[in-house]
């Protein structure tokens, strides 16, 4: 007991004078001090709506673990740094983390040029950096202390191609994708995967993100002849593109990726999204006891909003550090090498997650096949729309 | 006159702004040593004449020729580089300049040693040598700073207590003579003065009168602006009045003077100032 | 396919439609007050939300929410004429840019944390009729957005022709100082205007939340660019050209799609605006051949005088930065540092630039990225040192950038901005775009460390020191070269190209020579930055960067060397204390921007 006072003190004065020279907040030692992971993430600036999400997914995951007595009797507790996802501030975020010795994980960050900056650095510290949503093929390649449980596009996607083109029947698709690292590299797999189904690819259109006017587009992709569209975008982009693909006149089915899965997605895309195949890892009536875990205490939590796949994957990502640091302590060696034990976590989007230690990442994510029906996401029942 | 060496020849020189003809199809020959003054009241595109002839503003017809080339159309950097030189109307001081760097800037055409005339290349090496600044560089740069302290001294004591001061902190004549100073650091061949007197009191009128007549002296051809009529009679070898942007009158001070059109010009459209006070004295 | 084409026709002037309303607005208040108001996309989002919360919350009749945003935004218009823009009108012509730039920060982020970042659908008021024109169809927002820009369009022309305030507008648009001695109450026309242009602006947020039913505190940055593309192309200050200009643009970008591909689409738009600004200024519809649009006598840099520190002092801070990694302070702060000590080679460059020569680039991150790019493929694919390939993105930097800008030297004040603007955009939409060189979206990972004669530079601290060392040199190089007769002769340019002209002084010349050297010390910060990160895509170097920079070029004194370096560490330190604050940093740093432009124009250290 005395012995861990004496740590806490030393930790204690040793944060303050971190705090003073580095201007930290929430470094004040507290009477039994918890464990602390970092998170770098924007909470500003144009990506910040998805910290929000993974604040509301953390706080729901860190709520059962608190409540389940912590972390071999510890508290476990997150810092979040705003990154904006600006490269700039992840990477001087990272020292900040590497430097701060309560610090045993680092989570994030949200786009891939400012979780890859921030990379050399974790690696060389000896910090894992646990990107959970940076599916970019080169993350984990940045060394031995990245890890990730974004699901990785070369399992998800053929999952999609396979929803698409061998149950719905699709013989000819149009792709349209965000033009980012993760849109481009799901483009590639899906196209892969979906011509080695059969089908034929009429066309593919990249966008950028910001943008909101696709009607040229879609003349385009009429213009194709495809007798389906394939969306690989995020929730607010894929109902602006189902809108207008209807308002141009487009019938054909729409199959998206399980990225337009959340709420959001049927209120901005309204009656227009009605009918629209989404391949997604998990559903409401899922009877996995983690799914109705999740989605009854996040609606509990946050007066009955629903989840969505960006709350997912902060909750599952703090359900695993939870049960990495539970085996590797507060050692940061040891906690990465805890990533390569840890065995059948329980997770929303993988079922039971463990790590396939060669490429730092989880295989084998659930699939569920929904559709939209009366403005609600359900199992899709086989039959064609 | 015939023999002399003609300077600079206007031929039916035209610029015209939407409807309005500015400058219309003047015609003018001035010989080398000779002070022409452009006269005539206001809007009567004698700024604009200026313009032409420096290349800051294109003919709509009509040609320019200096040292008998044909220059029309040429940029103003490169009529600079030919011995052109003029004073703005409105006063253009680089404002945060100091007097000295102003006139430096007067003097850029001559630079040799920083700028060597090599093609393609030359303003990569004038980048070099400005970093390196070899001794020759050093050297031009210095003998420079002495010759506009020698300009500056024309003008005695008015500039040069003031030579690290920025132009903006110049009084309004100050500037004037800063314009002008800039413009001989030039070595120029031909001087424009576009007004060089406006706003100032009888004094600085008589002092800059003085030294315009000190520089005529000296053999510099002059195109004068000017209100005043009393300098232009003291100064001037002709006399060119425009109106309307034509030339409505040329010749000798007071024979322009006495000249019926010349008086109907300025009556009818109301007298500029100046002249009004000078034609009345 | 010929009906193809009716279709792309169809929507390109259906989102031109969309463009007008903001771009009707810039022009307005360009017109009057001769400044490109980048905070009008912000008063589109804060009039898309009052719409939303009157829509979905009071449950307002259309036409009264239409009333409800369009009163709101008028009284935010009003207030930021007051209190933002007023008290800069003496001062220093980029102020005022600026301070829009800064209350546009303010307002998004006020936007952003009342309501959240998560998008929010704003339902329609209006019936779902559809009517088939083509292959597709039209709506009734359709045509009231078509209604509302040539209404708004008609109304105004009504308006600055007939009425008395109108006229006051105009003559006040013509020559301010004129307009004054006739006893035209300029700040009342500033007023009218501002509070006209703000309900446009609020009420276009509205109906084009509407029309795509979603709205987010990302809008905004995206409005104002594509109203101000719009709004030069029809010509600055002219309201019909600002229509017809956004139509250009909507059909431009359409027409692009159709024949390129989606992923083009605003390369087409930001091509159109370069074009048009190279060859025709003014503008589309302005005649020939006029003066410059500039007032003769004005100069876009207020004098001042610097701050002259002394040589011992420099050499004080110099050695105490030197030694810091002997203190006892965090690799946090030694990376802090090194970003500022980066920013500070960007803010070297620009300083020069936008400072000393005048040219105000907006786009300066594009130099960034050809220097990184530039950098990390040579040392990638040709294995060059890591030393010679960020001096190779040094070079490449200044050639390039310097050939990219070079067709808008002739450019003067606020459209150097838009074209560098435009250019910055799209060096970026390149990048994404030519995969077989750059990689597209996936970006160039696993770039070399830093590292130097064999020696890999890896630890915080020798960063520090080869930031540190390299911008100090760049630093001594540029003040050396300001004292030489380039940096006077830069001088003069920026203070009055016309009489710089006179004297022989080629602009095109001057301006090469100085993005040269501005080219090389950006193409070095983004080279020694790729190999820092080991990761960079199109999205690393950002408009965002480009505006950070000039705020630190203004907040240390244009053109002002050490006022460069101090307001690089000043702004990157600034955001890093108010982490404190969390969410509320941006708003915090916004609102000290604005401060900063309204008691010192001239910066901390003065114009040189
Ligand atoms: N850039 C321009 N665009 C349109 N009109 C112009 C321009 N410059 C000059 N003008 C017009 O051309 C006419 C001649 O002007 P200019 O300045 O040459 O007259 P000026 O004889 O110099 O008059 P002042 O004695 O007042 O200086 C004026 O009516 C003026 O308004
Ligand atoms: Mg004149």
């Amino acid at each position: 007991m005395s012995n861990i006072d004496r740590r806490t003190l030393v930790k204690g004065s040793l944060a303050a004078m971190m705090a003073s020279a580095a201007f930290s907040r929430s470094a004040f030692a507290q009477s039994s001090e918890p464990i602390l992971l970092g998170v770098s993430g924007p909470l500003t600036g144009p990506n910040a709506q998805y910290g929000t999400q993974w604040k509301q997914g953390f706080d729901l995951a860190l709520d059962a673990i608190l409540a389940d007595g912590g972390i071999n009797g510890r508290k476990l507790a997150y810092s979040f740094e705003d990154s904006q996802s600006d490269p700039r501030q992840s990477v001087a975020i990272a020292q900040k983390f590497v430097s701060d010795p309560r610090i045993v994980l680092e989570l994030g960050d949200f786009s891939s040029p400012a979780s890859m900056a921030a990379s050399p650095i974790y690696q060389r510290a000896g910090l894992v950096q646990f990107g959970f949503t940076n599916s970019h093929p080169d993350f984990t390649k940045g060394g031995d202390f990245m890890w990730s449980t974004s699901v990785s596009q070369a399992d998800e996607q053929p999952l999609l191609a396979a929803y698409a083109v061998k149950k719905l029947g699709l013989k000819k698709l149009a792709v349209l994708h965000l033009n980012t690292d993760w849109g481009r590299t799901s483009r590639d797999y899906f196209v892969n995967a979906a011509k080695e189904y059969g089908a034929e690819i009429a066309v593919t259109e990249g966008y950028i993100a910001e943008e909101r006017d696709f009607r040229s587009t879609l003349v385009r992709v009429r213009d194709s002849n495809p007798d389906g569209l394939i969306l690989i975008s995020y929730y607010s982009d894929g109902a602006l593109i189902a809108r207008q693909a209807r308002q141009v006149g487009l019938k054909q089915v729409i199959c998206a990726a399980s990225s337009v899965y959340s709420p959001k997605f049927l209120e901005l895309g309204g009656e227009a999204v009605e009918d629209v195949h989404v391949g997604t890892r998990y559903f409401p009536e899922d009877p996995r006891p983690e799914v109705q875990k999740f989605i009854a205490g996040f609606k509990k939590k946050y007066n009955g909003l629903e989840p969505d796949a960006f709350n997912a994957y902060a909750y599952d990502a703090m359900n695993m550090a939870a049960a990495v640091v539970k085996i590797g302590g507060t050692d940061r060696r040891a906690v990465r090498d805890a990533f390569m034990k840890v065995k059948d976590v329980p997770s929303v989007i993988f079922g039971a997650a463990t790590f396939d230690v060669a490429s730092r990442r989880v295989k084998g994510a659930m699939n569920a096949e929904l559709v939209v029906r009366k403005g609600q996401f359900a199992l899709w029942d086989g039959k064609p729309t | 006159m015939a023999e002399q060496h003609t300077m600079l020849s206007l031929r039916g020189l035209t610029r015209r702004f939407g409807g309005l003809t500015a400058v219309d199809a003047i015609d003018l020959d001035l010989a080398k040593g000779e002070l022409i003054s452009i006269i005539g009241p206001n809007g009567a595109g004698k700024t604009t004449l200026f313009n032409l002839v420096t290349g800051l503003d294109r003919p709509d017809a009509g040609h320019v020729s200096f040292e008998g080339q044909d220059i029309t159309g040429f940029s103003p950097e490169r009529l600079a580089g030919q011995g052109i030189a003029r004073t703005f109307q409105l006063g253009r001081v680089f404002g945060n300049l100091s007097v000295m760097d102003n006139v430096l800037i007067g003097a850029h055409t001559r630079l040799r040693a920083v700028k060597p005339a090599v093609p393609v290349i030359g303003p990569l090496l004038e980048l070099g040598l400005a970093l390196l600044r070899p001794s020759s560089v050093r050297d031009e740069e210095e003998r420079l700073r002495e010759e506009v302290k020698a300009i500056l001294a024309r003008f005695g004591e008015r500039l040069l207590p003031r030579i690290d001061q920025p132009a903006y902190s110049l009084s309004y004549a100050n500037r004037r003579r800063v314009e002008i100073a800039r413009a001989l650091a030039l070595g120029p061949r031909l001087l424009l003065l576009d007004e060089p007197t406006a706003g100032m009191n009888p004094t600085e009128t008589a002092e800059m009168q003085g030294l315009v007549a000190e520089l005529k002296a000296e053999g510099l051809t002059i195109l004068l602006i000017e209100h005043k009529l009393e300098m232009v009679m003291r100064l001037s070898d002709r006399v060119i009045v425009m109106d309307e942007g034509k030339k409505i009158a040329e010749g000798p001070g007071e024979q322009v003077r006495g000249d019926p059109k010349v008086i109907e010009a300025y009556l009818g459209h109301g007298l500029s100032g100046a002249a009004e006070q000078e034609s009345a004295a | 396919m010929m009906s193809s084409w009716l279709d792309y026709t169809i929507n390109g002037l259906i989102v031109g439609n969309v463009y007008a309303l903001v771009a009707v607005g810039l022009a307005l208040i360009f017109g009057v007050s001769r400044l490109i108001n980048f905070a009008q996309g912000s008063i589109y989002l804060v009039g898309a939300y009052i719409g939303w919360v009157a829509v979905v919350q009071l449950h307002t009749p259309l036409p009264l929410t239409i009333i409800i945003v369009a009163a709101a935004s008028a009284l935010v218009g009003l207030i930021i004429e007051r209190f933002g823009l007023r008290p800069l009108q003496n001062s220093v012509r980029i102020a005022p840019l600026l301070a829009t730039i800064g209350i546009s920060f303010v307002l998004d982020q006020l936007v952003m944390l009342t309501f959240s970042p998560n998008p929010r659908a704003l339902p329609s008021q209006l019936p779902d009729v559809r009517f088939q024109v083509g292959g597709g169809t039209i709506g009734p927002l359709d045509l009231l957005i078509a209604g509302v820009g040539l209404t708004s369009a008609l109304l105004l022309f009504v308006f600055l022709r007939y009425s008395k305030l109108g006229w006051a507008v105009r003559a006040t648009a013509q020559d301010r100082d004129a307009a004054m001695q006739m006893g035209v109450d300029v700040n009342r026309v500033n007023q009218a205007v501002f509070g006209i242009a703000a309900a446009l602006g609020g009420v276009s947020g509205l109906l084009v939340g509407m029309y795509y039913n979603q709205i987010d505190t990302a809008m905004s940055l995206q409005a104002t660019l594509k109203g101000v593309v719009a709004e030069v192309v029809g010509g600055a200050g002219n309201v019909p050209g600002a229509v017809i200009g956004s139509l250009l643009l909507g059909l431009v970008e359409s027409y692009g799609v159709a024949v390129f591909g989606t992923s083009y689409r605003n390369l087409f738009a930001f091509l159109l605006l370069v074009v048009v600004l190279v060859l025709r200024p003014n503008g589309l519809f302005a005649s020939a051949r006029q003066g410059p649009p500039e007032p003769l006598t004005g100069t876009f840099i207020a004098p001042s005088r610097p701050v002259r520190i002394p040589r011992w002092a420099l050499l004080v801070a110099a050695a105490i930065f030197a030694i810091l990694p002997f203190f006892p302070v965090s690799f946090y702060v030694l990376q802090t540092m090194i970003n500022a000590w980066l920013l500070g080679m960007l803010a070297l460059s620009l300083t020069l630039v936008a400072g000393t020569i005048g040219q105000v680039s907006l786009g300066h991150a594009a130099l960034l990225a050809i220097g990184a790019y530039t950098s990390a493929l040579l040392s990638l694919t040709f294995s060059a040192p890591v030393g010679v390939a960020i001096i190779g993105g040094g070079l490449m930097s200044a050639a390039l950038g310097t050939a990219l800008i070079s067709p808008s030297f002739r450019l003067r004040g606020h459209y150097v901005s838009i074209a560098t603007l435009a250019i910055g955009e799209i060096v970026s939409l390149v990048i994404l775009n030519w995969e077989s060189v750059t990689r597209g979206p996936i970006g160039i990972s696993g770039i070399p460390p830093l590292s130097l004669f064999g020696y890999e530079l890896v630890s915080p601290t020798s960063i520090y020191w080869f930031s540190f060392i390299v911008m100090v040199v760049l630093a001594l190089l540029q003040a050396r070269l300001l004292g030489s007769h380039l940096g006077r002769s830069f001088r003069a340019i920026r203070d009055d190209d016309i009489a710089a002209r006179a004297y022989g002084l080629s602009l095109n010349r001057y301006k090469s020579l100085a993005f040269i050297f501005g080219g090389f010390a950006a193409g070095i910060s983004g080279g020694i930055a790729a190999h820092l990160y080991s990761y960079i895509n199109h999205e690393t170097f950002n408009t965002q960067q480009s505006i950070l920079a000039l705020t630190v070029v203004i907040l240390g004194g244009l053109g002002n060397v050490v006022g460069a370096i101090v307001g690089a560490v000043a702004l990157v330190g600034l955001p890093e204390v108010f982490r404190v604050a969390a969410e509320y940093r941006i708003l915090i740093y916004g609102i000290v921007l604005l401060l900063l432009v309204r008691f010192r124009p001239q910066g901390l250290l003065g114009t040189m």
